[in-house]
């Protein structure tokens, strides 16, 4: 765990080159986005935090639910 | 002084230039903004548990949960750099929740499930009401999300915002969240834990992420949740729970995009701690081809692994002499996959997509060690969605 | 290396991209993103499509309700005001209601009645214009982008092909071009990509030939409709104040930063009478090309002093 954290930090802090804003064309396409479908990322999140015992790590938790 | 024709008319020049260059083909700067067009979406989904096997449950009881789900999303431009963004759920629960784990007499102290045993029936419905604002060099957004059902409603806040590198490579991200749950168990044939009770979560995040290459970003994150009041599960026979619970995450995403096969790589993990003993690892891994020009095909496949709660037992015996105490399968150390596919078809400004997900439990694909519990779940999850943006 | 082409038709003629790249697959993905692009603002700024930007603030002429706009439309009318401004009223995008008047398929002129019917629709001094509403105060006034969008819309394809990667192309939209980079595999030092401007009567051959380097190239033309009527020529391009053709230069060429200035430079010279054309173009700094209507050639781009006659 902290071999891999260590290893995407150096990634993040040396592994880049620069990206002109104008050649960012493929960086925008809707396949690149954290989350490509809204509704069906909401249910999936929601579902798996009702069947595990850990949730969040995309955002602050929001509120809970009863689920069985 | 008066100027000479040729500078009289160079400033012509510049003039044209000048105006010419504010409109959007020119402007190559990062500003956020909102999204060009209005989208609405609906999405049906069917989630069904499958029945424990026989020889784990007392009794013929084995069904478990089915829930159907129903979803709205619209997303909004409402000026140059504001939006709002509206989701509304409405779920249908049937079907059985574990009560409690004994010990079989009939099978050597086999653990078995007893099932709830009235058939629980409940509906639940969540509002939740976006709105952001899109500045130069980043976005702030506020949410409010209300969520209803029989025995539960709880009411949440979050604030975000993000802001980017003057070179428009880095984002940095923050929320915080605060909700506020009032618990109200209504099962009417077994005594639950509670008649009444409220739980207050607070929760803070901050994330980064970075533009590596022309083809490949990458995000961390870190989050911290508290949970105060009251986390033991009302309906289930031997339970009692700390009332306070610390949890952290860190997480990491990477996008890559891989011309050649025109699609895309998504890998995310993350890890949780928190102070019940309970860690787990989370990897996400999907593939997004893209077919011609309308298709696109996702595979993913999820693995999840977690470690048991400091009290949790697979059979809470009756002479437990512990404060705190849970059969609750959630709380056991499990690992998890789950394999799916996301299949999306665009026709013109039209968008169906379909999604199927299979997701199976076992103590021995945990990374930690634990006895089984004879409550774990297998499920299916089905969707099938449309939507449709105009400007 | 190798050469990617695409011709497709858009904004009312022949198009096409050529991109010079090491990487197939990536430019095919530009040119897709390119050619979306031009559909966009075709669809959005084309006088003639039922539902477009242009259609729906001209249906409310006079109607009384400003057109909400976006901020690339806001964007275009400021730069259309600044044409404006500079060319001393020449450059008006609510010049094309005249074209009523002219029937360039008869063999007649109109009547000076039938024009001056017209003339109060035109005056862009008129249009009330907000950041982010625009409204034509009298019925029967409209806004025609055309005298800009193309080139525009060349411009934007370049950015879109740059969005992706593209470090050498040539974009052509009907005679409006752009180049982005050189093109690979020539020798350097005439680097630039080879473009012939064409003659104004024989839509065959080139007038002058030139290699285009990083920016826009806009040429307008007085050749393509016109009216004879008693042996005398009547071009089509109409002076905004007036109502009747300009009778000045046939056919001119700018090369700038972008296919936009380029082409409200050309056209702005195309309105003008020939001398004051010619010096206005001179004076304006940038590579140029005019044909008179003797055919003589004038500018920093002319190969030689006259075009040629037709073979």
């Amino acid at each position: 765990m902290k071999y891999l954290t260590g290893l995407l930090v150096s990634l993040l802090l040396c592994g880049c080159e620069t990206v002109q804003p104008w050649e960012r064309g493929i960086l925008s396409k809707d396949e690149m986005q954290w989350q490509p479908n809204v509704m069906e990322a909401r249910l999936r999140s929601q579902i798996y935090a009702s069947k595990e015992a850990s949730s969040g790590g995309t955002g602050a938790a929001g509120g809970g639910c009863g689920c069985n | 002084m008066a100027s000479s024709p040729q500078e009289e008319r160079n400033k012509t020049l510049a003039a044209l230039t000048s105006s010419a260059l504010l409109l959007p083909a020119y402007n190559v700067a990062v500003a956020d903004a909102p999204p060009d067009f209005t989208e609405i979406g609906m999405r049906y989904s069917k989630y069904k548990e499958d029945d424990l096997s026989a020889k784990k449950v007392f009794g013929a009881r084995s069904q478990r949960m089915d829930i159907d789900v129903a979803q709205f999303h619209l997303l909004a431009p409402v000026s140059d750099d504001w939006s709002v963004a509206l989701d509304v759920g409405w779920e249908d629960m049937s079907g059985a929740s574990p009560w409690f784990v004994g010990e079989s007499l009939v099978d050597d102290g086999e653990p078995k499930v007893a099932m709830s045993g009235a058939s629980i029936e409940d509906t639940r419905t969540e509002v939740s009401v976006t709105t952001r604002y899109y500045f130069d060099s980043g976005t702030a957004g506020v949410n409010y999300t209300y969520s209803d059902e029989d025995d539960y409603e709880s009411s949440a806040v979050s604030l975000d915002g993000s802001l980017n590198s003057a070179d428009g490579l880095t984002t940095y991200s923050a929320s915080v969240s605060a909700s506020d749950d009032d618990i109200t168990p209504t099962q009417g044939k077994y005594p639950t834990n509670t008649l009444s009770a409220t739980k207050d979560i607070r929760s803070a995040w901050i994330g980064v992420s970075r533009i590596i290459s022309k083809r490949a970003l990458v995000r961390f994150g870190l989050s911290y949740t508290y949970r105060d009041g009251y986390l033991t599960d009302p309906y289930k026979y031997k339970d009692n729970r700390p009332d306070e619970r610390k949890e952290w995450t860190v997480s990491a995403g990477y996008r890559h995009f891989f011309v050649e096969q025109n699609g895309a790589l998504h890998v995310d993990y993350r890890y949780f701690d928190d102070d019940w003993d309970i860690a787990s690892q989370t990897l996400d891994v999907a593939w997004i081809q893209n077919v011609g020009q309308d298709i696109t095909l996702a595979p993913f496949i999820r693995y999840y692994a977690q470690d048991k709660a400091k009290f949790f037992s697979v059979v809470v015996n009756d002479d437990i002499d512990s404060e705190y105490f849970s059969d609750d399968y959630r709380l056991s150390a499990f690992g998890a996959f789950s394999y799916g596919l996301r299949v999306n078809y665009d026709i013109g400004n039209w968008s169906i997509n379909a999604d199927a997900e299979r997701y199976q439990t076992d103590e021995s694909w945990g990374l930690y060690s634990g006895e089984e519990s004879p409550a774990l779940v297998d499920t299916w999850r089905y969707g099938i969605g449309l939507s449709y943006a105009f400007k | 290396m190798v050469r990617v082409e695409h011709n497709f038709k858009a904004m009312g003629g022949p198009c096409s991209l050529r991109v010079d790249t090491d990487d197939k697959a990536a430019a095919n993905m530009a040119v897709k993103a390119a050619v979306a692009e031009v559909a966009r603002l075709e669809r959005k700024y084309s006088r003639y499509l039922n539902g477009s930007l242009t259609n729906r603030i001209n249906r409310a002429a006079g109607e009384g309700l400003p057109v909400p706009i976006d901020a690339e439309t806001s964007a275009l009318l400021s730069y259309a005001d600044t044409a404006w401004r500079e060319s001393e009223g020449l450059f008006d995008l609510t010049s094309g209601v005249l074209r009523f008047a002219w029937d360039f398929k008869s063999d007649r002129c109109p009547e000076q009645c039938e024009i001056d019917a017209l003339l109060p629709l035109v005056g862009w001094d008129l249009v009330r214009r907000e950041q982010d509403s625009v409204y034509l105060p009298m019925a029967g006034m409209e806004l025609d982008f055309g005298g800009c969008v193309k080139e525009y819309a060349a411009d934007s394809a370049a950015m879109q092909l740059r969005r992706y990667g593209v470090t050498s192309a040539l974009i052509d939209l009907a005679g409006d071009m752009v180049a982005v980079g050189a093109p690979q595999g020539v020798a350097t030092g005439t680097a630039g990509w080879p473009v012939g401007i064409r003659h104004p009567l024989q839509k065959d051959r080139a007038v002058a030939g030139v290699h285009m380097p990083e920016g826009g190239l806009a040429s307008s033309g007085d050749y393509e409709r016109c009216l004879l009527v008693d042996g005398k020529r009547y071009g089509h391009i109409l002076h905004p104040h007036t109502g009747w053709p300009v009778r000045g230069l046939i056919a001119v060429s700018v090369l700038a930063e972008q296919c936009l200035v380029a082409g409200s430079s050309a056209t702005i010279a195309m309105l003008k009478p020939v001398d004051e054309a010619l010096k206005w173009l001179d004076g304006l700094g940038v590579p140029w090309l005019a044909v008179d209507a003797n055919l003589n050639c004038h500018g920093s781009l002319a190969l030689s002093q006259h075009a040629g006659k037709r073979e």
